[in-house]
């Protein structure tokens, strides 16, 4: 049973999406449970998994049993399985703790939609939560394949659920965003697909073990030939575009702002963080660093390069945007900049790498964290300009904390994980000499600092919006004019606060943002055991 | 932006040209991806997985058609999500255009008198031929289905040529004469059926203690040996793509064609 784990993390969500999909029209009720006992299956058997892969090392698993060098019984006597014959599932401690993030982000996310999934779509239910499901299902595929095509499908199932989430909402600009969105995610995933074909012409195989296999031998004498070279660069720009590297970031700061808030939390902390993980897992599983950081020094100093001005533009954009969301997705392509560039800075043996892979877990749980807020405010207090967030800290001060701790964490404060990450980053940055990107990484936390602080001092000192004061739109008008006038219509904190279906995931993000911080070293170590060559 | 666009096609279009500087011939019999990767020495340092494919497909499955081995049984992990993305294609068109509610159904046209007018002659034309036709086009498309294995074909067009069948019918007639044959609740479910049907010969699979799609597993449960285990599940999930692909062409056909209203088509 245990060495089945792998596929279970897989199959438990794509099983829980096909039930929804046939009794879940009938009675919409049923949709939240499945949800919710799908993704603790997955949870649970990711933690199986990486206890696994902690004590023995990494784990394979070989769909359809093709092992390589197993012996299969053929008609006539056995076959010995070749090579990149079948599909293979590795986790090991680079992906094993992001399957746990994805696992832990997505049943947040699930306990936060309670009830918010059926307002903005209330017919469509069950077609949200199938294709929540099946988001989930391509997150985790991705994550854990070892296998060049079958990341691409997967690639493929993400992308089409995430443009339906996005263009689900009643906003009609989200219906416009995700379109922007599919044209972009389309000709990132071609790119993709064409550097494969690219890899497995001259391969001959798709397995990531094999291909890097065949690269390398003979100091990387297939390696330096030009087809491989053109796979490299055309994989890379097909990944960058979908995880919104600067140049190509266009599609990001819309589709994520005007989308359902439940979408949107999904979405934000997990789809470009996946996509850096899959840059650097192709980094590392397929070229291999050497070709990379040997073979072609010069590529990564232009990276570091487009990653510095990625952090600058992403901090400058968000200084000059009012919403709240549209804030928060600058600061995604800001913290894209963040993990490429650590991604970049040459020998993984030097700190970067790791940062980079430490950062894509805080950068997940502290864009959740933010997100969930944004979401609250947007519904509770019909907050979502930074202006009216003013007096929040009075008005909804437990949500106001979990904001609290994800900027700091974002701004990187010791204990949040946030401080972690960028000390690995800037330390990361000093070995391999980049000091411009060590320069942009202490500006982008300067402008954090400013932007987190002009919402602490808005929603702290901020007044409440006055009596009379004109505000289009202002749902709770009645609580506003009473007031000041009568003590006792004042609603009481409980109902001013967020519910508690929002309040548990806000919370459990808030303590793993710290927990993630206090126990760093411990699980940067981990990381380690993959990264170092 | 005229500009960037040129610019960004001009440096794709030169990349790819680096690249072809170094393709094997065309049509070469040993080349990497044909025969396996060699060096500059001429010794072979890997065997292709399509040479691998060729020469054992036949021992393992007993398939005439390797390229439905491959789909369906070697990389039949990834034709399961393919047939995942068709669903979750289906599912996207519904969540964006369905709505619901609306105005009663309109008549095509006001309630005409017993003579005949120009548009019934063709009616009865196209209405004959249909019926002419359908049948025939669902039986190939039964044939395609269930001989994939043997010749070009299998789930994906099999399917597709199924929900043509019905789709031709919502043409000819109207939208609602085929949705009284095939349901939206129906169509709905039955996509989710296909893949289920697919997931569940692979966790079936994992109750005789062998991994995901592995196929051979159910000798006991087919009465067979191994090899021909595989070649009948093979079949079985051909026919749970049939069903989704089915589903899913004429959900979007339908969804599309009414505006999401699925009252009055085309």
């Amino acid at each position: 049973m245990s060495d089945q784990l792998p596929i279970i993390i897989v199959l438990a969500p794509l099983f829980g999406a096909l039930i929804i999909g046939l009794v879940g029209s009938r009675d919409h009720r049923v949709c939240v449970p499945v949800v919710l006992v799908a993704l603790l299956t997955s949870l649970i058997a990711v933690i199986g998994t990486l206890t696994q892969v902690l004590e023995t090392g990494p784990v394979d698993y070989f769909v359809g049993g093709w092992e390589p060098g197993k012996m299969a019984p053929g008609v006539h006597g056995p076959v010995e399985i070749a090579k990149g014959f079948g599909i293979q599932l590795r986790v090991d401690t680079l992906n094993g703790f992001l399957l746990l993030a994805i696992a832990i982000v997505s049943i947040f996310v699930s306990i936060f939609s309670i009830r918010r999934a059926n307002q903005e779509a209330a017919s469509k239910t069950p077609q949200f939560y199938t294709l929540y499901l099946l988001l989930c299902v391509g997150l985790f595929g991705m994550t854990i394949t070892g296998d060049a095509f079958n990341l691409f499908v997967l690639v493929e199932v993400t992308s089409l659920t995430s443009y339906a989430l996005i263009a689900m909402g009643r906003n009609r600009r989200g219906t416009m965003a995700a379109f922007n969105y599919i044209l972009m995610g389309t000709v990132g995933a071609s790119f993709y697909l064409l550097g494969v074909g690219y890899l497995y012409l001259k391969t001959g195989s798709l397995n990531m073990e094999h291909i890097q296999e065949v690269l390398s031998a003979n100091d990387f004498e297939i390696g330096r030939s030009k087809p491989v070279m053109v796979a490299f660069v055309l994989i890379m720009v097909g990944i960058w575009i979908k995880m919104a590297f600067f140049p190509l970031y266009g599609w990001l700061p819309n589709a994520y702002s005007y989308c359902p808030s439940t979408s949107s939390c999904l979405l934000a902390p997990l789809m470009t963080k996946i996509s850096v993980y899959i840059m650097i897992r192709v980094m590392l599983s397929v070229f291999g660093w050497e070709w990379i950081f040997i073979e072609y020094a010069g590529w990564s100093d232009a990276v570091v390069i487009l990653a510095v001005i990625a952090i600058l533009a992403g901090s400058t954009l968000a200084l000059a945007q009012r919403e709240l969301k549209k804030m928060l997705c600058y600061l995604i392509v800001a913290e894209v900049g963040y993990m490429v560039g650590g991604a970049w800075l040459g020998d993984p043996e030097r700190w970067g790498m790791s940062g980079a892979v430490y950062h894509i877990l805080a950068d997940a749980f502290m864009t959740l964290c933010l997100f969930l807020c944004a979401g609250i405010f947007a519904k509770k207090a019909n907050a979502t300009r930074i202006e009216d967030l003013s007096g929040m800290f009075k008005k909804m001060p437990l949500t106001m904390t979990g904001f609290v701790v994800g900027a700091l964490a974002m701004i990187g404060i010791p204990p949040t994980c946030g401080f972690f990450s960028k000390f690995y980053l800037i330390r990361g940055g000093i070995e391999g000499g980049h000091w411009e990107f060590v320069i942009a990484l202490i500006i982008s936390s300067l402008v954090n600092v400013v932007l987190f602080f002009r919402i602490f001092e808005i929603a702290f000192f901020g007044a409440k919006p006055a009596e009379g004061h004109d505000h289009a739109h202002h749902h709770d008008e009645d609580d506003h004019s009473s007031n000041n006038q009568d003590p006792i219509d004042e609603p009481t904190l409980l109902e001013r606060e967020a519910p508690l279906r929002s309040l548990i995931p806000l919370f459990g993000t808030a303590a793993i943002i710290i927990l993630l911080g206090v126990y760093n070293g411990q699980i940067v170590e981990w990381i380690r055991l993959t990264i170092k060559p | 932006m005229k500009w960037i666009a040129l610019i960004a096609v001009t440096l794709t279009g030169s990349l790819l040209l680096v690249g072809v500087g170094d393709f094997p011939e065309w049509g070469d019999a040993h080349s990497a991806a044909n025969e396996g990767p060699k060096l500059e020495s001429g010794e072979q340092i890997a065997t292709a997985v399509s040479q691998s494919f060729l020469t054992d497909t036949d021992e393992l499955t007993q398939v005439p058609n390797v390229v439905t081995a491959v789909l369906a049984d070697y990389r039949g992990y990834d034709t399961m999500f393919e047939t995942v993305v068709i669903f979750a294609a289906g599912l996207a068109i519904f969540a964006i255009l369905r709505v619901f509610g609306g105005d009663e159904v309109k008549p095509m046209r006001a309630p005409e008198d017993d003579t005949f007018c120009e548009g019934d002659h063709s009616r009865i034309i196209i209405g004959t031929t249909c019926k002419l036709l359908i049948p025939i086009i669902q039986l190939f498309a039964l044939y395609v289905i269930a001989h994939g294995h043997h010749s070009p074909g299998g789930g994906f067009q099999g399917g597709v040529i199924m929900g043509a069948s019905f789709i031709l019918l919502a043409i000819a007639r109207d939208l609602k004469s085929a949705l009284d044959w095939f349901s939206e609740k129906t169509f709905m479910r039955l996509a989710s059926v296909g893949i289920l049907i697919y997931a569940g010969f692979g966790v079936l699979c994992q109750f005789f203690e062998r991994n995901f799609l592995d196929y051979g597993a159910l000798k006991t449960v087919m009465f067979s040996s191994e090899q021909m285990a595989r070649s009948y599940a093979m079949l079985g999930v051909e026919i749970g793509v049939a069903f989704t692909v089915t589903a899913i062409m004429f959900a979007i056909y339908a969804n599309l064609s009414s505006r999401g209203e699925l009252k009055q088509g085309l």
